[in-house]
C-alpha cells in the first residue's frame, strides 16, 4: 500500500474514547517504575497547585499506540516519530477523547504525518501533537 | 536559489535530523559517508526537506540520487 492509497481509505477523523482509570494508572506505574510524588501523592500534587496526583503523560502515548496499532484503516504501519505537547494535567478517572486526522502525506518516502488532539470531558485540549507513520510495503 | 544556497540550507537540516552540529556535507557526500544517515533518518531528511522547501519528490527521484549533488539538482528544478 502507498501513502496516497492509505490516505484515501483514512476517514476524515478517527475518534476514540479512553478513561485513565486505576487499572491504566497502576499498569503504567508498574511498567515505568516511576513513583515520582507528583504521580503518587495527592497531598504533594495539591501542594504544587494541582487538583490531585497527576497522571503520567506517557499514558497518553500508550493510547496513541493503540490507535495507531489497532484503529487505522491498515495495520501495515510503523511509527517513525511522535511529538506530544502536554497542555493541561490529566487526573485519575478522567475521560479523554482522542481525535486523529491526517496532517500531511509524504508519498516519496511512503510516510504520513498524523495530527492528534486529546480533549477532556469539558472539551478542553489536554494534549496535542504529531505522529509520523510509515506505510509498510 | 542556487546550488550553494541549497547546500547551505540542507546542511542545517542534516545537522538537525542527524543530531550532529559539526556535520559538514558537500556535493559528493553519500549515505555511506555518514554513520547516522540510515534508512529511518533518510525518511526524516526527505520529510524535513519537503516541508522546509515546500516541494514534493517522487520515490523514483529519490532512488536515482547517487549523492547530495543529485539531490540538490532535483531540488533546484522544483524551486
Amino acid at each position: 500500500m502507498t501513502a496516497n492509497e492509505f490516505s484515501r481509505i483514512f476517514p476524515q477523523k478517527i475518534i476514540k474514547n479512553f478513561i485513565v482509570d486505576e487499572m491504566v494508572y497502576k499498569s503504567f506505574q508498574a511498567c515505568s517504575s516511576d513513583f515520582n510524588p507528583l504521580h503518587v501523592d495527592d497531598n504533594y500534587a495539591i501542594d504544587k497547585g494541582f487538583k490531585g496526583k497527576v497522571m503520567y503523560g506517557n499514558i497518553l502515548n500508550a493510547f496513541i499506540s493503540y490507535l495507531v496499532g489497532e484503529c487505522l484503516p491498515s495495520k501495515e504501519v510503523i511509527i517513525h516519530s511522535q511529538n506530544i505537547n502536554y497542555i493541561l494535567p490529566v487526573y485519575l478517572n478522567d475521560s479523554l477523547e482522542l481525535e486523529l486526522s491526517i496532517n500531511a502525506i509524504y508519498e516519496s518516502v511512503n510516510a504520513i504525518s498524523l495530527k492528534f488532539i486529546f480533549r477532556n470531558v469539558s472539551e478542553k485540549v489536554v494534549s496535542r501533537g504529531i505522529i509520523q507513520i510509515g506505510i509498510l510495503a | 536559489m542556487n546550488k550553494e544556497e541549497i547546500l547551505e540550507k540542507i546542511q542545517s537540516i542534516f545537522r538537525s535530523i542527524l543530531d550532529n552540529d559539526d556535520l559538514i556535507i558537500d556535493y559528493k557526500t553519500t549515505s555511506n559517508d555518514i554513520e547516522e544517515w540510515d534508512s529511518l533518518t533518510h525518511i526524516q531528511l526527505i520529510v524535513a526537506i519537503e516541508k522546509t522547501f515546500q516541494i514534493k519528490f517522487t520515490s523514483k527521484e529519490i532512488h536515482e540520487w547517487k549523492d547530495v549533488e543529485e539531490m540538490i539538482e532535483s531540488m533546484k528544478q522544483k524551486l
